[in-house]
């Protein structure tokens, strides 16, 4: 939990009606200004927070597709690591935060633009117009 | 129920803290439904495509030591080794949870074998109507129903799995609670929903005083053919007759990218080994008692049932609370009924409008 975030009261959460839902931050294709040590705290936080793949230069120039699943802030960029998978390669990566240049988010967001409101709609579209079965399917995954 | 409470009053009294009950063992996020109500299967591709091998299923469960594993996902019975992680978890004499939506159990059901261990969790969102508009596929009620059926008729234990969210109807619940008893499952599950922040909708997601209600009108004048394969407990807390702190440790999740930090539910990081995350979790952070706004609306069964159950095990006025929950209490509550009545009145012209 970030430390700036307004925590609730007894009272509050007890007499909750409705939680508020999340307001999804647009990401897909940002590319962070990185100024300085804060700048990629911040960016990287969101990579992890980002349900989509995101492509990091390395200061080596290389570059590297990935979906980071973890970041591990430590007290200096060296000791700081994220840790991600990549299309290619079964196994869990890690990287210091040190050797990280750029950051873009150009995988698509996977959490973005499925609406329950849409679902009812196109639903009783499809049922006016007499189809059977009617069902929203998982994305392909090739 | 033995093994739970003898295991309870072990850890107890060997003076431990924090120790988990079930762990939820999730071997793949990849799904054969689209659920409006599910944050956990939005991944890209290649993440959809990795799944834990049956190796690393066995060492997360003796890690973690818990006398439960449950197994959702995504879908299990997409996972290409499902049977053999079952058998391996059985054979350990784990009692198994295979959470599922059942579109594949009647397919499947023959590569199992029945067992006390064995339980096939049949997701299963209220009647027929509701449970297809929730899961968002017409027809997959009744691929359900004949999955229930089927595994049923074969000799395994069968328990549905229902999550709640704002605009549930209470009286085509308890309808539905009729209709699953029929069937022949063992019992009923439930719980509301967690607003997941990476769910589609996120506009029907109750807070605790409306899934109080919800649970108070469809819990209460219960009948006695209705059977809940949960502790009694947590049921009364859901309707609002207790109060608990969250054991977030109570229920822990691994799954690909390691032990989830710091639930079932909530995603802030993962941790090499069970250990690790007992060790450096800040568990001050998280429960209603923290003031966390993520943890603002949750009653969920994975952080509030261990509460329920520790105490069950764990103290003779609990004790005596599960036994007196267990044994006839129909829970008699005129405001409830009349609850009930206010909410059929609301939703019999409503209907196609506030199903969710």
């Amino acid at each position: 939990m970030t430390a700036e975030a307004a925590r609730f009261t007894r009272e509050q959460i007890e007499t909750l009606e409705l939680a508020p839902g999340t307001k999804h931050e647009k990401l897909e294709g940002w590319v962070p200004e990185i100024a300085g040590e804060n700048d990629l705290r911040d960016a990287l936080e969101k990579a992890f927070d980002y349900r989509g793949d995101v492509t990091l230069t390395l200061k080596s120039g290389e570059r590297v597709e990935a979906y980071v699943f973890n970041r591990l802030p430590g007290a200096t960029l060296a000791a700081s690591f994220v840790e991600y998978f990549t299309p290619s390669a079964p196994e869990k990566r890690r990287l210091s935060y040190a050797d990280i240049a750029r950051l873009e988010f150009t995988g698509k967001d996977r959490a973005a633009g499925k609406q329950w409101e849409d679902w009812i709609r196109k639903y009783k579209e499809r049922k006016a117009a007499g189809e059977k079965g009617i069902a929203l399917t998982p994305e392909a995954l090739d | 129920m033995w093994t739970v409470a003898t295991y309870v009053l072990k850890k107890k009294l060997g003076g431990n803290q924090r120790y988990p009950l079930v762990l939820m063992l999730e071997p793949l996020f990849r799904c054969n439904l689209a659920c409006a109500g599910c944050g956990k299967i939005q991944y890209p591709p290649h993440i959809l495509k990795k799944a834990l091998t049956p190796e690393q299923c066995f060492a997360a469960v003796e890690e973690c030591g818990a006398p439960m594993v449950s197994l959702p996902g995504g879908e299990p019975l997409l996972h290409p080794q499902i049977v053999e992680i079952v058998n391996g978890l059985v054979a350990r004499k784990k009692y198994v949870y295979l959470c599922t939506n059942a579109l594949l159990l009647t397919k499947r059901l023959g590569e199992f074998t029945p067992s006390k261990y064995l339980t096939f969790s049949v997701h299963l969102d209220g009647q027929r109507e509701h449970h297809d508009m929730s899961v968002c596929k017409e027809g997959g009620y009744d691929i359900a129903i004949e999955g229930i059926k089927a595994a049923v008729q074969a000799g395994f234990r069968v328990t549905t799995n229902a999550t709640f969210f704002d605009g549930t109807d209470p009286t085509s619940v308890r309808g539905f609670f009729d209709e699953v008893m029929d069937m022949g499952v063992e019992g009923i599950v439930l719980s509301p929903g967690y607003s997941y922040d990476k769910a589609p909708d996120q506009n029907h997601f109750m807070g605790r005083a409306r899934s109080r209600r919800l649970f108070r009108a469809i819990l209460s004048n219960r009948k006695k053919s209705w059977k809940f394969n949960m502790s009694p407990l947590f049921l009364e807390f859901l309707m609002g007759k207790r109060n608990y702190e969250c054991t977030p440790w109570g229920s822990p999740c691994y799954n690909i990218f390691g032990w989830q930090r710091p639930c079932y539910l909530l995603q802030e990081g993962y941790a090499e080994t069970f250990q690790e995350l007992l060790d450096t979790t800040k568990w001050e952070d998280y429960g209603v008692a923290s003031g966390n706004p993520k943890c603002a609306n949750c009653m969920v069964s994975c952080g509030y049932e261990p509460s329920a159950v520790m105490e069950g095990f764990g103290s003779v006025k609990g004790f005596l609370g599960m036994v007196r929950g267990t044994f006839n209490k129909t829970y008699p509550d005129q405001q409830a009924q009349a609850m009930l009545d206010e909410a059929a009145h609301k939703h019999a012209p409503e209907l196609e409008e506030t199903s969710v």
